[in-house]
């Protein structure tokens, strides 16, 4: 007996522990079907590392809601949200995402990131509910997407090569990559070495770290062992921060390349802005902030929200525009009808660029181009945008705008 | 020079992680129950010295100090409310409370702190270098702390009545109460210790790491693999097993990609179960 004790122990309290990190979430309520209205599930991290961005699309999605909904055009009357946090955990969110399927029969679920999403693919099919979100990236759904499965954001493949031109630009020789071991950074960093690497530049050293650790400076010794002059990090806040500050210490004087994630004034206020000053740039999807869709959208979300548009916030408005004006074109208010009728909004037809403006255009039986706030929105055969970037650099203790890559670049 | 360099690393994590796991090894043994709530003390701590530093900008050290034992003291008040008027179930009903007050303490600290990361107020470390060989001033801190708590800890135990009535109750409370020791007073200076090394745990997680909400609950996989590569309960055992899991795991990037550094813990535990089922210690003494 004695001799398996400790084993018993182990297993028991692991399976414990396995069990508290996938807790359950709180139940909402809300009413799926169509006739006096449909539901829409919004299926984002509300809670967890990646909490700020689910909640800029949770309330850009009820705006955008708010808005169909005062305009009366919507044939399928009043579209309800229930909103679902996956607190940042996939297997928590892949459990809610089948709650908002089964239980609460939502046409469509908007909203998850990447590692979410790739796992909802094959229920959101089967189900025929319509999978959409403004910001997963993820190179896996280049292959799942077109049918049923949507993004207003470009794939990380577009990510990645904005990522490998600006490391061109830069006259980089040698380039280090670093990525965390999840689904969206994965892609991003193969992507961008991939790019870089067809423009000829040397990726030196192409290393993996799993999240969620103390320290970083072990993997990160055998990437500096390589002697970059730049390093593509793809990582999130609580990796890259702790790294960048390892990497200091360890005598790394290049420049860094961050993933989108950490473009956030908090990395900057972690790692120290002397410490990055110059040094430090971000790539991410970035509307083209000069358009009029754009600037329109961002005085609306100011005026109704009281504050700025944050990132994603127009994808996720185009989203919410697109899906409802598919329910317009559509012939019901189905998930499998949904579907049928999206992409045809989103390209080859007169431009719209508002929903009112594109309900009313379907209304007198004209083909409708929703062109958005994030830019064209053509949405393509795997389901895609294609997207334009921003090159961000820290200067005087702030991400200031250093370059731009318009969607153009990536056709 | 990288073999040394990264033998240096594994002595700072090993340090590290033998601070976060000596007091949940010693409620182990005495208390006789796995306490997964550690981790959430030390979470406690880290956000509550980061509040103090860096919300009200109080001295590091200040902050640090009071954080250790306000969490000493949460530590004590957690068991007494809700361990103590079950201990006659059994160790199996204990380990599973402690899961529920984990989660009962990672809401308050999810509901408190939000999203996001922390980092505490102090200023960037100074780098000592001797060669190519490379450590800051905060991991040389880290490591003289572990010597200190783990020679403190053996000295207490072997030196003081209390250390000695803690180790006669770990062997049998019940010979040690019949013996005339206050079980009810050894048991309180037991949490208050383990619960101020997790306060600790918690101070120095926030010096060497980037903080959100997880990030301690994500240690107490690598603490529970320390304490049962250990011997579950035996002090020198954690002691030894902090620096083999450490320098296992930091070594391990040299054969394989960084991404696997958390996978070899758990290799590290399976190996050492199989050759010796009990733990690294001869003894659960």
């Amino acid at each position: 007996m004695r001799r398996h004790s400790a084993l018993v122990i182990l297993i028991a309290a692991f399976s414990l522990v396995a069990a508290a990190c996938a807790s359950t979430g709180t139940p909402s309520d809300g009413a799926g079907g169509d006739g006096d209205g449909v539901t829409i599930g919004v299926l984002v991290p509300l809670t967890g590392e990646a909490g700020a961005f689910g909640q800029i699309v949770a309330d850009t999605a009820q705006l955008a809601v708010d808005e169909i909904n005062a305009s009366g055009l919507n044939p399928c009357g009043q579209i309800n949200l229930v909103i679902a946090d996956t607190q940042t955990n996939p297997e928590q969110g892949i459990r809610e995402g089948n709650r908002l399927m089964d239980s609460v029969g939502v046409v469509a679920i908007v909203g998850p990131t990447s590692e979410t999403m790739v796992a909802l693919v094959d229920s959101a099919i089967t189900n025929e509910v319509v999978l959409f979100s403004p910001y997963a990236g993820s190179i896996s759904l280049n292959a799942l997407g077109g049918n049923f499965v949507y993004r207003t954001v470009a794939s990380d493949l577009d990510d990645g090569k904005a990522a490998g031109l600006w490391l061109v630009d830069r006259g980089y020789k040698r380039v280090a990559v670093l990525t965390q071991n999840e689904e969206s950074t994965i892609s991003i960093g193969t992507a961008a070495a991939d790019a870089a690497r067809a423009q000829g530049v040397e990726i030196v050293a192409d290393a993996s770290f799993a999240p969620g650790q103390t320290s970083y400076q072990a993997e990160l010794s055998s990437v500096l062992a390589s002697k970059p002059d730049g390093i593509f990090l793809a990582g999130g806040q609580q990796s890259g921060v702790t790294i960048l500050k390892e990497a200091t210490a360890l005598g790394y004087e290049g420049e860094w390349l961050l993933a989108a994630d950490m473009a956030v004034p908090e990395v900057i206020e972690g790692v120290g802005a002397d410490l990055m000053e110059g040094i430090a740039f971000a790539e991410l999807a970035s509307a083209d902030t000069d358009l009029p869709t754009y600037t329109a959208f961002a005085a609306l979300h100011k005026e109704k929200l009281g504050t700025e548009a944050g990132p994603f916030s127009a994808n996720s408005w185009d989203m919410m525009n697109l899906i409802a004006l598919a329910m317009n074109a559509a012939d019901g208010c189905t998930g499998a009808a949904i579907n049928d009728a999206l992409r045809s909004v989103s390209s080859g037809g007169t431009v719209v660029s508002s929903y009112e403006e594109g309900a009313k255009a379907l209304a007198n039986g004209t083909d409708i181009d929703y062109n958005g706030a994030s830019g064209p929105v053509d949405i393509d055969e795997t389901g895609s945008v294609t997207g334009s970037y921003a090159i961000v650099g820290v200067k005087n203790g702030e991400w200031t705008g250093v370059e731009f890559y318009s969607a153009d670049t990536f056709k | 020079m990288r073999v040394l360099q990264l033998i240096l690393f594994g002595v700072v994590t090993g340090s590290f992680l033998l601070v976060g796991t000596i007091g949940f090894a010693l409620t182990r043994r005495v208390e006789g129950f796995l306490n997964i709530a550690h981790a959430e003390l030390i979470t406690v701590s880290a956000f509550g010295t980061w509040f103090m530093n860096r919300e009200l900008g109080w001295n590091f050290f200040l902050a640090g100090g009071i954080a250790v034992v306000g969490t000493s003291l949460l530590g004590l008040v957690v068991a007494r409310l809700f361990y103590d008027p079950i201990k006659h179930l059994g160790s199996s009903v204990l380990l599973i409370t402690s899961v529920g007050v984990t989660f009962f303490l990672h809401g308050i600290a999810e509901g408190s702190i939000g999203t996001g990361i922390r980092v505490f107020d102090i200023p960037t470390p100074t780098v000592l270098s001797l060669g190519e060989l490379r450590i800051t001033t905060y991991q040389l801190a880290i490591v003289g702390i572990a010597i200190v708590t783990a020679v403190g800890l053996t000295l207490f135990m072997n030196r003081t009545r209390t250390g000695m009535d803690i180790r006669a109750m770990a062997i049998n409370r019940d010979l040690a109460a019949s013996r005339g020791i206050d079980i009810r007073a050894t048991s309180r200076a037991t949490w208050l210790i383990a619960s101020g090394l997790a306060g600790l745990a918690g101070v120095l997680l926030g010096v060497q790491a980037t903080l959100t909400t997880d990030l301690a609950f994500q240690q107490i996989l690598i603490i529970l693999t320390v304490a049962i590569v250990g011997g579950l309960g035996s002090l020198y055992g954690v002691i030894a097993a902090a620096f083999l899991v450490g320098f296992a795991m930091d070594l391990s990037v040299l054969w394989l990609p960084g991404g696997y550094r958390p996978m070899v813990a758990f290799a590290v535990v399976i190996i050492v179960l199989a050759v010796r089922p009990s733990g690294l210690a001869r003894t659960a003494g």
